[in-house]
């Protein structure tokens, strides 16, 4: 009996051995050496230019490796989170004007950082042409994110579609946590009032996105 | 082939019908690639492939040394098949190192070039006439055309940064909460008119370990895989990444692993 045990013993310690070699580095290993290194491996104009690497909580839970898949409580809290950082206008308006939106919306320049110069304009454009289909007829869209072509002739331009696309675009997490979309408003790319014109844009009657073909 | 590609325009269909408004161009592929190809077939890229090889032999540097020491992982001066196998752990600098970072290191150790000089100067101005370190890479990586990458990761720190390289890859950070995988984890994607290559598929990680580096033909000038991933983290509106630094080497790392087997053609084409 006993010599049996040390035999098992014997055969079992270096497979044992092996399978932990072979799964080295283990998840917590990795994930100390990758935030070392992003710490150490970047470089900025300005030392606060650094805190954008630096993840929330959001972006920790949102960052799952391959296939594996929110748990409920995860995707509960991203919720929670995008729901708590949205900020409304204080006008309290949430529908801008659609042209400064148009110009918004194929605008994807602002904030980059090369050569150590950190590209400073007077404000950020909206990217949504980088990922999304816009007015009907434009070429030069991206397919990223879903084609936003007659938005507003399929929703209306009600209170209630207003105040949902504007929370969408400012922190699309609280309706679908970790998705593609960037939090434009929630991580401060946009302003609230820049979002208000991106909403006019997506539902004003008027706006070439609700052109109809 | 055809017949995926005859699926995708039932999809197509499908979609215009329940959408109601599709975009002309998403689904009929990119309207460009027509002149891309025309492009590759008679690919600048190739004059650079000369310069570098001139580089690699001439006495350069204060020790007016020239490359032909190198060890890329085959033994000094050997180059046929070398790229293949990179990154790979290097005893003598106990790192894992892709070719770029290793051919700093022996541009400074048997040359003599001050690191920070040649790091600064490595990925040169669009428009110019590139840097020795983007001629030097692509000569070398030439040497290994016509080969299947076959990248290692039997010494721990080599899966060590395979691992490291995953994670990086899917970490989201930054004010769009961009990690590589929101533009190269599925197929067929675009941001505007420009080709996104899928990475988590087997085909498009392949196609990207095999084709750098490239004439970039907006730019006029071969980049580099570093230049690649510098690039993206300023889209992504990041900071800086430092040309070879150990993060650069663990996404390269993660990627080259999983296009083991793909067949090196340098250079490559892009837009």
């Amino acid at each position: 009996m006993k010599k049996t045990w040390l035999k098992w013993a014997a055969l079992g310690t270096p497979a044992l051995i092996a399978a932990g070699c072979a799964t080295y580095p283990d998840q917590a290993t990795t994930r100390q050496i990758a935030e070392k290194m992003v710490s150490e491996d970047f470089s900025a104009p300005m030392p606060t230019l650094l805190k954008r690497l630096v993840q929330d909580r959001s972006q920790q839970i949102c960052s799952k490796i391959g296939d594996a898949k929110l748990t409920q409580a995860e995707a509960a809290e991203v919720v929670e989170l995008a729901r708590a950082s949205i900020q409304y206008p204080q006008s309290g308006k949430l529908v801008g004007d659609w042209k400064a939106g148009d110009k918004l919306a194929h605008d994807g320049a602002g904030d980059r950082i090369q050569f150590g110069i950190l590209e400073k304009r007077k404000e950020n454009g909206g990217l949504c042409q980088n990922c999304h289909a816009l007015a009907p007829g434009e070429i030069n869209v991206g397919n990223v994110g879903p084609s936003l072509t007659g938005y507003g002739l399929q929703r209306g331009n009600s209170e209630a579609v207003a105040k949902l696309t504007y929370e969408r675009i400012y922190n699309g997490w609280a309706y679908a946590p970790c998705s593609n979309m960037p939090r434009l408003g929630a991580t401060g790319h946009l302003t609230p009032e820049q979002i208000t014109h991106m909403v006019a844009y997506l539902i004003d009657p008027q706006s070439p996105i609700n052109r109809k073909q | 082939m055809p017949v995926a590609r005859s699926s995708n325009v039932v999809l197509a269909v499908v979609c215009l019908v329940s959408w109601g408004a599709a975009p002309t161009m998403a689904q009929s592929g990119d309207p460009l690639a027509v002149g891309r190809k025309m492009l590759a077939e008679d690919n600048p890229g190739e004059l650079w492939i000369e310069q570098g090889k001139t580089l690699f032999h001439q006495k350069r540097g204060p020790k007016s040394a020239s490359l032909e020491q190198c060890n890329f992982g085959l033994g000094p001066g050997k180059l046929d098949g070398a790229t293949t196998q990179l990154p790979r752990y290097f005893p003598d600098t106990d790192r894992v190192q892709d070719l770029e970072s290793r051919l700093v290191t022996c541009m400074v150790q048997l040359q003599g070039f001050n690191h920070d000089d040649l790091v600064k100067r490595a990925i040169s101005p669009a428009g110019s006439n590139g840097s020795d370190v983007e001629a030097l890479a692509l000569y070398i990586t030439s040497r290994s055309n016509g080969m299947k990458m076959n990248v290692s990761l039997s010494h721990p720190k080599e899966q060590e940064m395979y691992k490291v390289g995953e994670y990086l890859f899917f970490r989201r950070s930054g004010q769009t909460d961009f990690a590589c995988v929101q533009c190269h984890g599925a197929a067929d994607k675009r941001i505007r008119l420009q080709d996104l290559i899928h990475m988590t598929s087997k085909q498009g990680v392949q196609e990207v370990v095999s084709t750098w580096p490239a004439y970039r033909g907006a730019h006029f000038v071969v980049r580099t895989m570093q230049w690649r991933l510098y690039d993206c983290f300023w889209q992504m509106r990041l900071p800086e990444l430092k040309y070879a630094s150990e993060t650069s080497i663990a996404l390269t790392t993660y990627l080259h692993y999983q296009g083991n087997g793909a067949v090196v053609k340098v250079p490559g084409f892009k837009r």
